[in-house]
Parts: structure tokens; sequence; C-alpha cells
């Protein structure tokens, strides 16, 4: 039998079950999204070390021009060395059976002895491993396989030192290295238009001319070894090998991707279900404030019968716990939900052998210590309220409430308001604290609204400035080696060429004090107008004689400003090491950049007209012919098409915030609905008496629901341009986050998203309106009357 | 009803309500609650009838169905000659609008509202009101029109109720339990108001009360009980409110 207490509460519950329901919902939308964010990192961060455990990632990495095999033993003996893996690792360009544009693949040796991998290990999704004996069989990485519908068993024709040759496809793999798929220093995944594949050791290193010999290599360390000074020993050992300095896992393209997108997910686990607590914190408050007024005399009536103030105050703690615990159980289920939907996204990214969404439990209970938390917070005043009540007092009548002419009012203005108006103005300023609440719920609904929208403006920016304003060209080539300006001349000449850009890349570590990054400084001529550098307003910026222009992210990841001397160390031929000026900052939005006057990096690497690559215009007209033609050269190791990586960003990035987009869609509509359905019912029973009389005297029904509305509606006309700024806030904050080294999302936000964010909230308004607007048509006008207060 | 009730006030003595064998059951979840057995009744115009009756015997459920705010569940009434059983809840609006003043134990003010205003809200709504100034100086509070409700005693919240049921010029005035929450004095004052608007205006009032002693200032007397009228006298000579002891 329950207590009558917890009767009484089971049915006040059931007689307010819409503003329970209400209340709770918003409440689950922040749970739902802190457990779903929670559990997709747990999933990524235990999926992601038990594929790197048992496939042993390396924790080093070097690439170099070339290296006996026995340099290898002598890194393997290194102290903090475990495992070493040399390898054969270059680029390709690949020809697709029916596909005019050649994509891009990376073939990786297997070991030269052909044993087992040692790090690093492949994934065999299907087929099987190349005969050992095997010259022309790969395993092809899953993600391209899938995007180009390849099988073991089909063929493929890849450009291998300039010669064509035909590989056969003997199974489909993974690997930790390659979770996420894609080229050295692209930041979007292109599965179309790249492949890492894996092959036999000894035919490869044949063709390059590496017999015996390798050019990249793997470490693994001794458990507790620092990475620094093995990379130390291990640099100085290369060097004269043409190494461009080993790097650690952090620093591996894959790896890092993957980083950076937990680090999102954190941040989106902690600011998002904070908004929504904070509203649900408001509304558990305005509901339980009413039901504190509407029972005061039931309060009396508990004390009188001697229950004590301890369990009055418990009783209406019990109210929000319910709420909370419901929240927290809606939230929960939809988490996970939501979670086990959206972690099929991270297909579109990650590879691994199996990805599958595991429910963070402690999140969970983390949720219900915050659901609770938050709404007992929420409610500590009111409940106090109760608790304090004198029992005699309580019993008597309410004395009608206190009020006074509105501010607007005492300033002369009371002939432009009607009767109606004058109650809602009255109401507000007569209990400010509650007004403000409902506005600020308000507003941060409309904030929500804000952000799918502006997600959308930033994307579309994002298409435009980056493939149409900055990068102008149709293709950029990249060479298999630096090369004399013959190369471009070659290019220059190819068919369909327009125009042609010649460009000069050097990998470098660039370091500004104790920071560094290592990457390659792009050189490009004076007054080129195909891929152009941009500033933050879309201006071009002009390339100084000398001195570095780079990435804005870059500069505030080196923590240099215009005008300081950034070290620029070179990681190939004669390795100079220079102080260069900072001349300039350009605005873009995917990996970090940096860039110098074509003249002045060739003066400092001492070469006349060497090029590595070159950013061309291609007439459309012939634009099979081009491709054609850039398929046979055989010196091109990497050719991106513009439009390729366009359809690659529409395919995966665009489609995942859409998802991301939609969800926060439905959330702010939840709360938008949420909070003014519950306002609207706090109105509707705190001023029934009100409504009842006027529809006595003779109101029509109409004239009523305006009555109701109007203050309604000066809330929400009031919260609109304050949750238009909150919006626009939360959108630099979310942006900020989901701006990492890779990609980064610029802040822009038209004024279509802000129009749609009040037509939404208007429309939850409305809707809540007309609920509550049949309400008033239901009341029991004399019942209402005849009822003291 | 066909038309908008707009007659002018009608001679005094002429039939304002005719009912004839009205009656109202109300379900409340399997209990059937009879609260009128066949009522038969006519109101006079410019008359002050006092309901007396004890609780549950229907005085309450007849007020409302006169004044407009419940309908019968069978039987026919007619306000002046129009039938307003089965009338719309469109045209009961209009007829509370227009031609009925309400009064009840717990005052019902607009709290955010000042007296004045609580009166302007009907004088903006009805076609032939009263200044709202007017309606407060005939319950005596042409000094108190700009205060709100809590600013003003119990006596006096009913007097702006008073007021604000009687700005419209109704022609019927209907009380349920006026005085119920108020001590004798001030109970006294607002009967005075009543009874004044009664005689001035010429409104046919009529008021529900468990007091006895408010039969001596009516014209007639209607007890109810288990739902009908058991009993009905006329007065020969009403007694002033003033004069009322209880």
């Amino acid at each position: 039998m329950l207590d009558p207490l917890d009767l009484k509460l089971l049915r006040d519950l059931g007689r307010m079950k819409g503003q329970v329901l209400a209340v709770s919902l918003v409440m689950a939308c922040g749970l739902a999204m802190m457990i779903m964010t929670r559990s997709l990192t747990y999933t990524l961060e235990t999926t992601r070390s038990a594929y790197y455990q048992k496939n042993a990632m390396a924790d080093v990495f070097a690439s170099l021009k070339r290296a006996p095999l026995a340099v290898a033993e002598r890194v393997a003996a290194l102290p903090g060395v475990a495992v070493v893996e040399p390898r054969v690792a270059v680029n390709v360009t690949l020809d697709l059976p029916g596909v005019a544009e050649p994509a891009n693949g990376r073939i990786l040796s297997l070991p030269e002895d052909g044993g087992p991998q040692k790090l690093n290990r492949l994934f065999l999704r299907s087929g099987r491993m190349p005969r050992l004996e095997a010259r022309d069989e790969v395993v092809l990485g899953e993600a391209f396989a899938e995007a180009n519908g390849l099988k073991p068993g089909a063929s493929v024709v890849a450009v291998i030192n300039g010669r064509r040759e035909t590989l056969q496809i003997c199974g489909i793999g993974l690997s930790p290295e390659f979770v996420f798929e894609a080229r050295a220093g692209d930041t979007l995944p292109n599965h179309r238009r790249f492949s890492v594949m894996w092959m036999n050791y000894r035919p490869l290193a044949v063709a390059y001319n590496l017999d015996g010999a390798f050019n990249d290599l793997c470490i693994d360390l001794t458990p507790g070894t620092a990475p620094e000074s093995v990379i130390a020993a291990v640099d100085r050992l290369l060097t004269p090998y043409g190494a461009s300095g080993a790097y650690t896992i952090a620093e591996q393209a894959s790896a890092q991707r993957l980083n950076d997108e937990m680090r999102v997910l954190s941040s989106l686990a902690v600011v998002y279900p904070l908004v929504f607590l904070s509203v649900a914190a408001f509304m558990v408050n305005a509901v339980l404030a009413r039901i504190v007024r509407l029972q005061r005399e039931q309060i009396a009536q508990m004390k009188a019968l001697g229950y004590s103030s301890r369990q009055v105050g418990l009783h209406y703690l019990k109210f929000v716990v319910v709420i909370g615990l419901l929240g927290t159980l809606i939230g929960g289920v939809a988490g996970r939900f939501l979670g086990a939907s959206l972690v099929n996204m991270y297909t579109l990214f990650f590879r691994f052998p199996k990805l599958e969404f595991q429910m963070d439990y402690s999140a969970l209970a983390l949720a219900l210590v915050v659901s609770l938390g938050a709404s007992v917070a929420g409610v500590l005043t009111v409940v106090w309220q109760a608790v304090k009540l004198p029992p005699a007092e309580a019993m008597r009548p309410e004395p009608p409430a206190d009020f006074q002419p509105s501010l607007f009012e005492r300033i002369g203005l009371t002939r432009f308001f009607s009767p109606a108006m004058r109650m809602a103005l009255r109401n507000i300023e007569r209990r400010p604290w509650q007004a403000l609440f409902t506005s600020c719920g308000l507003a941060l609904a409309t904030g929500l609204m804000v952000l799918p929208g502006a997600m959308s403006d930033s994307i579309d920016f994002l298409l435009t400035f980056q493939w149409n304003r900055q990068q102008r060209q149709d293709v950029t080539v990249f060479l298999t080696e630096p090369g004399s300006g013959s190369g471009f001349h070659d290019l220059e000449h190819l068919p369909g060429v327009i125009r042609a850009e010649p460009i000069r890349s050097v990998p470098t570590r660039l370091r500004f004090g104790h920071r560094s990054r290592k990457l390659s400084v792009t050189g490009i001529g004076p007054g080129t107008s195909l891929n152009r550098l941009l500033d933050g307003h879309g201006d071009i910026i002009t390339l100084p004689e000398d001195g570095l222009v780079m990435s804005k992210k870059l500069a505030e990841i080196l923590g240099a400003r215009i005008g300081d001397l950034v070290q620029v160390q070179v990681l190939e031929g004669r390795r100079p090491l220079v102080d260069v000026p900072l001349r300039g900052l350009v605005t873009d939005y995917a990996g970090v950049n940096a860039f110098m006057d074509l003249s002045a990096l060739r003066r400092l690497m001492r070469e006349s007209d060497t090029i590595n690559g070159a950013f061309i215009a291609v007439d459309h007209a012939r634009w099979d012919d081009f491709m054609r033609a850039i398929k046979d050269t055989p010196r091109s190791a990497a050719v991106m098409v513009k439009r390729d990586q366009l359809a690659a960003f529409r395919e995966t990035t665009a489609k995942s915030i859409g998802l991301i987009r939609k969800l926060y869609f439905v959330l702010a509509v939840i709360v938008a609905f949420g909070v003014v359905y519950n306002s609207a019912r706090i109105a509707l029973s705190e001023r029934s008496r009100e409504l009842a009389t006027l529809r006595v005297v003779g109101f029509r029904l109409a004239e009523i629901r305006g009555v109701l509305i109007g203050e309604l509606a000066i809330l929400v006309l009031a919260a609109l341009p304050v949750g238009l700024l909150f919006g626009r806030g939360l959108a630099l904050y979310i942006m900020a986050s989901f701006s990492t080294e890779t990609v980064r999302m610029p802040i822009v936000i038209n004024p279509a998203t802000y129009s749609l964010a009040v037509t939404v909230v208007l429309a939850a308004a409305l809707l809540s309106f007309a609920v509550v607007g049949r309400m008033v048509g239901q009341l029991d006008m004399v019942g209402v009357l005849k009822a003291r207060d | 009803m066909t038309a908008e009730p707009s007659e002018p006030q009608p001679p005094p003595g002429t039939c304002v309500f005719v009912a004839r064998g009205l009656r109202k059951v109300y379900h409340t979840g399997e209990v059937e609650v009879v609260a009128l057995h066949g009522v038969d009744v006519e109101l006079n115009a410019g008359e002050l009838v006092v309901l007396l009756g004890p609780s549950g015997s229907g005085k309450s459920t007849l007020l409302n169905i006169l004044g407009g705010l419940d309908v019968a569940t069978s039987g026919d009434l007619s306000y002046k000659g129009w039938a307003l059983d089965g009338a719309e809840e469109n045209t009961l609006t209009l007829f509370r609008r227009n031609c009925v003043g309400f009064v009840f134990q717990f005052y019902n003010l607009i709290p955010s509202l000042t007296a004045r205003e609580n009166v302007a809200l009907i004088t903006g709504i009805a076609r032939d009101p009263m200044a709202p100034e007017e309606a407060l100086a005939m319950v005596g509070l042409q000094a108190r029109m700009d205060h709100f409700p809590s600013q003003l005693s119990g006596g006096e919240q009913q007097r702006v109720a008073i007021a604000r049921a009687i700005a419209k010029r109704p022609e019927v005035l209907l009380c349920d339990e006026p005085t119920g929450a108020l001590d004798v004095t001030t109970g006294i004052v607002v009967l005075e108001a009543i009874e004044r608007i009664n005689r001035e205006l010429g409104t046919l009032t009529v008021i529900i009360t468990h007091n006895a002693v408010m039969a001596e200032m009516a014209d007639r007397v209607l007890h109810l009980s288990d739902g009908k009228i058991v009993k009905a006298r006329r007065n020969s000579q009403r007694s002033a409110a003033s004069g009322l002891e209880w």
C-alpha cells in the first residue's frame, strides 16, 4: 500500500501529465545528447584502442628517400625501440575503367621477408593476402573498394613509376593506419578517388629501384618510452638517407583525425546538455511554484494533520524527482537510439573492422545525477516556501495579489493600452522573475533553432568560398619527384589546359618558440589566379616577395603573429634552416597550410625552376582528352580533381552535418513547444478565475484567449531578439568546437536562418496557444468562480 | 433565440423569465445527480426575488441556467419571449454580455485592474453601458475608483463587483450569496447597493442566500428543496436592507 502522500503525488502528476511530459522531454533532449555524444566517444575510444592493440598500430612513423634494409636494423637497435618494420610506400595514379578522371593510390609493401606484418597489421575483410610469388596482386582498401564496387578477382590499372600495370585484387582489407582512409594531407575522405593498397615487397621495390632498401618505416616503442628521444635518434640515423623527420602517432593523419572527432564530441557532450538542462530547471521551477500556490490549503491541512515540514518538503521534492527520473529514462532511451543510428555515420569517415555502438553507462548515471541536480536546484526556493508556510495562514484565502500600474502607464502611456494589455503588462511586472525565466527558456529555444541553420549557412559558404573563390583550378597535379621547369612545360601543354600555374612544395618543420608543426610550404607564383589566397573578408592576399603567409589556424597553433620570425627547417635537399618573417594570414577551412613566393622559396632551396606540381584550369569541352593525357603522364603521382573533392565533401561531411542539423532542429522544436506550452498551462491555471469571470460577464472565447495569450505573446516577442543573439553565441561556440586542425567551419549566419528560427518559435508558440486556447473553452465557469481562491 | 435580445426595459410586472418543467441532470462519473426536478417559475420585471434553500437544493443551478451560464437538460425557458433552452454558446455569450449582471460570493475581480478598469471591462463591450464612474458612484465607491482590489476591503471589492455587474444596465441582476464572505455590517452595505440598483434601475434582481433574514427585503421569496420550488410567498411590504439584522 502506497503512502497516502505518494498516492497524492501520483494522482497530482497524473492530472498534470501534459506539463510533466513537456518538462521531461526538454530535459530528455539534453540528456539524450549527452548520453549519445559520450557513448559515441566511448564507442570510438574503445573500438580504436582495441583495433590499435590487436593490429599493432605503430607509435612512430618516418619516411625517407632510400635506405638499405640494414639501416632498419640499426633503428631496431636504438634504446626504446621494440619493433621496426621497414617498407616501401609510394603514391601512384589509378585508372578506373569507365572513369575519365584518374584516382590516387598509396601502395604499401608487405614485409620484405614475406612473413606476416609486425606492425599496422592488415585486417582482411574478404579474399586473401597476395601469394608470395605474386607480382601483381594487391589487397585493396575497403572504403575505395566499396565506393567503386570492386571485389576480389577484379583488377585495377596503376601507373607504377611511369609504367601502366594491371593489378589483380586478391583481397579487401583495412589497417589501423588508415582508419581515416585518405591521402596524406587530405582533410576530407574521397573514397571514390583514393585508395590505399598493399602488395608484395619485391615487385614494388624493384619498380622503384628500392630493392634491398626501404623508404618508409614504422616503429613500435617499448612501453614507457618517451617518443621524443627515439625520434631524435631516428632522425639522426635517417637524415643522411633523405628522411623528412620522424613523427609520432599524434601527428599521423588518420590518428589525428580520430582525435579531432573525439574532441568535438567531448565538447558537445557538455555545452548542449547544459543549455537544455537550464531550460528544464526553469520549467520545473515554474511548474512546482504553481503547484505549491495551488495547494496552499492542502499544505496547511497536511501540517494540521501532523506531517512534519520535512515530510511536506520531501513530498514536493518528489514531484521533481519523478520528472528528473522520467527525463533520464526518455533521454537514456533516445540517447541510445540516436547513438546507435549515428554510429553508422562514422563509417563514412572511419573504417574499423567492426564499429558497434556501445552505451556508456557511466553517462547514464551522470545524466541521472545531473538531471536530478538541475531539477532540485530549480525548485529549492519553492519547496522552502511551502515548508515554512504556517498552517493557519495557509488556510486563509490568499488575499488578492498586489498590483500597481505598469511602468509604461506610470510614464503616461496608459491610453495606448487595452485592458487586456494592461493586465498582461501588470502581471509581468508583478512577477518579473517568472517572466524572465519564461523569456529565458524561449530565448534558449530560439537560440537552439539558429544552430541548425547556421550549420547549413556555414557549409554553403564553405562550398562557395573554398571551391569557387579560393580554388579556381579544376585539377591539381603533383609529380612523383621535384623536377625541372620542363615538367611544368609538359603539364602546361597537355590537351585542354587553359592555364597552368606551377607549385613547388617543400616538406618542412615550422617552429615558433617551443611549438612546431611538420608540413609542406607551398611556393606559388606572383599573380596566381587559380589557387588564390584569401583573407577573412574574402580579399586576395598578394604574396610578399619574402616571408611566409600561413593559415590563421596554423599561426594560432604556433602562437605566432604577423611580423614574428618563424623558423623554417626544410626537410629535403640541402635542408636549409632559416628564420622567415610571418607576413600574412590566410583564411582557409581545411588543414593548415603555409605559402611562400615561388621565387623566394626557390632562392631558399637554391634551385632555379624546380616544380613538383601545378594548378590547372581545364577547358571543359576537352575534359576527357585532358584526363586521358594526365593518366598517361608518367611522373604524376597524384591528381586532385576539384569536382570529385566537392562530391566527396557532399557525400561525407555535408551528409553527416546534415544529419546532425536535423537532430538539432527536432530538439529545438521540442524545447520551443515545451516552454511555451508549459508557460501557457501555468498561465491558464493561475488565471482561470480571471478568465472565467470574463466569460461570465460576456466576453467571447476569442477575446478571453486574447487576454491569456497576450501576456505570453509579449514574453515570446521579448525573447526572440535575445534568443537570436544567444543563438549566434551558441553557433560561434559550437563552430569553434568543430574547428580542428583538419577541418574548420566558417561562422556565417544568413538572415534567412534568423527568420526561420523566429518563424519556428512563433509556430511552436501558436501551436501551444491553440492547445491551451482549446482548454479555455473547457473552463468550468461556475465551478471556478464559486471556489475560494 | 432568433435575434439578439435588445428590447428596451419592460414595464414593471411583465414577465422576464418564464420557466416550465426545467430539469437539470449532472453526470459525475457513474453517478447521476438530478439538480432540478421540473421547476416552473415566472420572474417579472423590477422584482427583487430571494431564493432560499439548503445546500444542494438546486438554487445555484437554477440561477446559472437563468443567467445563461448553464443549460437545462430538459424543459422550456424563455427570456422576454425568446427561448433560451437550446440556445447556442454565442447567443448565450451575447445574452450574458447585454442582459445579465452576475454577483458571486467571491468577488472575482481581476486583481491586475483597478476598480474603475474592472468596471470598464464591461463598459467596453456592452451595448449601452453607463460610465464606470457612474456605476461605481451607485455603489458608493466614487472615492476609491483608482484602487487595485488588493487595496480594497471585502465589502468594497463586492461593491466593485456589483458596479461591474450593473454598468451594462442589465435587465437582470443575479446574485449568488453576495454577502456570504462578508461580516454583517459590510453585508448590509452591499445589500443596500443591490436594493438601490433594483429600485432605481428597475432591474429584475434574484438573490440566492442561506440567510432567511434577507427574505425580508424581497418582493417574493421562493423556497427550493430537492430541486423543486416547494414554497413561494409574496411580502406585502419590503423591508429596507439597512434595517436587516442577523
